[in-house]
């Protein structure tokens, strides 16, 4: 596939880079005839296990078949398999924490019982059918994490939020305890569309989401800096997420995955 | 805008407690139990939900200093055990040093329907103490010693707070200059907070977070309201979440309290917008 995905990370400042809850798993680029699959997503802070969590979903999604990204119904229905195994995952957790001699503290224990909360992003790009044709892509979601198809220096899809003032408001989540799949069927978002070569994609989490549209909508043209990124014309990730923070870019795990096509 | 500082582990907040244990909180609430309990009780739960609220796979973060202080016969650490006479303490020493640890039965769901008992840990930091008079002064003193301190390790931080739980008039001189002491000390983020609790004895409803002394009974009531600081912008939307009718001039205090609008106090006084 006529592609090249990188990816950047950097931590919280003020946080550890172990602690850092987002997680990107990237697959199946090197396959000339598989569709590549992409996945975001960002624990949340609050919850215990969050990038435990957040690693499950992505890992989860970036097998998923394309059906999986179809419908509100089969995205939640696939999340719903990644959260079956989470009381496995739990398990061998707790019982590697006794053997490290750290077993589970009282404050823990309400924590775990209620479980993990992430977003998740799952972008599938088909190759074309044909030299020169549309290739059609895929995503679906659940939260505020986000991906941008820009095209000849416009942004053509901002997906799920196309908005910054969206942001903020507590996003919908997927919980690694939850009961009622159905609801979340109904919170889920869902795209289909075509990409042409030499349109680029940028799979975000929500500060650095935020920062795009915000840029965007004043016509800054936020995919220059991030196009930019891991050649000799820019500062390495965090120095450049450091300086768009004291320039007001939310405080956060901040993950970039830029998918380039030619 | 003030009170809008990151709460973080560089930059923590700090939360003073400071609890009656004069002689008279051996009486009863209202409702029946007594307000040594009730204060006892609402301050060891309190401790456990920031604990548990700051807690991650590598322990408890330490967004929050605490310190609580008794004052009666004595005025100092209410802490025992391990923290005995320690000020203010990091959260994560508080979650790790409990006075001691208590197995209580808990009722859970049995996912048929039904509630089945399950032994549960519940860590007790503070003991119910009733004995002496009431030496607010020296306990507000005492106070401001503590965020005078803290300003001036962390002067950019969320302001301190200091919450105040009362049964009834000070004992040793009127404490309006020392409350004022404490609410004179400020970060860059603004001045420290002083919120008033009084618990009663008395059937009398409640005076929750009033925004003047119009309902208030009586002159002690009047002072310890005066005393009291603006509830921050924060803290008035979560207030208002809750269903409390709240203005701009809505104060952190409490006159009458039962043993609901003592967790109440505790709950929107302790309130932090977002920890990062």
């Amino acid at each position: 596939m006529p592609l090249h995905v990188s990816v950047f990370a950097d931590h919280k400042a003020g946080a550890s880079p172990h602690e850092c809850e987002d997680v990107a798993v990237v697959s199946a680029v090197d396959e000339a005839e598989a569709p590549v699959r992409l996945a975001l997503a960002d624990g949340a802070s609050e919850s215990m296990l969050a990038s435990m969590w957040a690693r499950r979903l992505a890992e989860h999604f970036a097998q998923a078949c394309g059906s999986s990204l179809a419908s509100g119904v089969a995205f939640a229905t696939a999340a719903a398999r990644a959260a079956s195994g989470w009381p496995r995952l739990l398990a061998d957790y707790q019982a590697d924490r006794v053997r490290d001699g750290r077993p589970i503290a009282w404050y823990e224990r309400d924590g775990l019982a209620k479980g993990a909360f992430a977003t998740v992003l799952a972008v599938q790009l088909h190759g074309p059918a044909e030299p020169g044709e549309p290739g059609v892509w895929l995503a679906a979601a659940l939260g505020d994490t986000c991906v941008f198809q820009v095209r000849d220096e416009r942004l053509v899809t901002a997906f799920p939020l196309a908005d910054a003032a969206e942001f903020g408001t507590s996003p919908s989540l997927a919980h690694s305890n939850e009961s009622n799949w159905e609801l979340v069927a109904r919170r889920c978002r869902v795209h289909q569309g075509h990409w042409r070569p030499h349109d680029d994609f940028y799979l975000c989490t929500d500060a650095l989401a935020a920062w795009f549209l915000r840029e965007a909508a004043a016509d800054r043209r936020p995919w220059e800096a991030l196009r930019d990124l891991g050649t000799d014309a820019l500062a390495e990730f965090p120095e450049w997420v450091a300086e768009r923070r004291a320039d007001g870019m939310r405080n956060d795990d901040t993950t970039l995955v830029r998918v380039t096509t030619w | 805008m003030a009170y809008s500082a990151e709460i973080s582990r560089v930059s923590p907040t700090a939360f003073v407690f400071l609890i009656d244990q004069s002689t008279s909180m051996y009486d009863a609430v209202g409702d029946g139990k007594r307000k040594q309990d009730v204060v006892a009780d609402a301050l060891n739960r309190l401790l456990y939900e920031l604990a548990v609220k700051c807690a991650k796979e590598e322990g408890v973060r330490d967004y929050f200093h605490v310190a609580v202080v008794g004052y009666g016969a004595t005025v100092g650490s209410a802490f025992s055990g391990e923290l005995a006479g320690r000020g203010l303490t990091p959260l994560s020493e508080i979650a790790d040093k409990p006075a001691r640890v208590e197995a209580r039965a808990k009722k859970v769901p049995d996912g048929a329907g039904g509630l089945v008992e399950e032994s549960v840990q519940f860590p007790v930091w503070l003991d119910p103490v009733a004995h002496g008079g009431t030496p607010m002064c020296r306990a507000l003193a005492h106070a401001e010693s503590l965020v005078a301190g803290w300003v001036e390790k962390y002067p950019g931080s969320f302001p301190p707070i200091v919450l105040n739980l009362t049964d009834g008039e000070s004992t040793d001189g009127d404490p309006a200059p020392a409350a004022a002491k404490i609410r004179a000390q400020a970060t860059a983020d603004g001045a420290a907070l002083l919120f008033n609790l009084h618990v009663s004895s008395s059937d009398a409803a409640p005076v929750v977070f009033p925004d003047d002394d119009a309902g208030l009974p009586n002159a002690y009531a009047r002072a310890l309201f005066e005393m009291s600081s603006l509830l921050p912008d924060h803290m008035r939307g979560y207030a208002a979440s809750q269903g409390f009718r709240v203005t701009e001039a809505t104060r952190g205090f409490v006159f009458n309290a039962d043993i609901a609008s003592v967790v109440q106090f505790l709950d929107i006084g302790t309130r932090a917008a977002e920890l990062r």
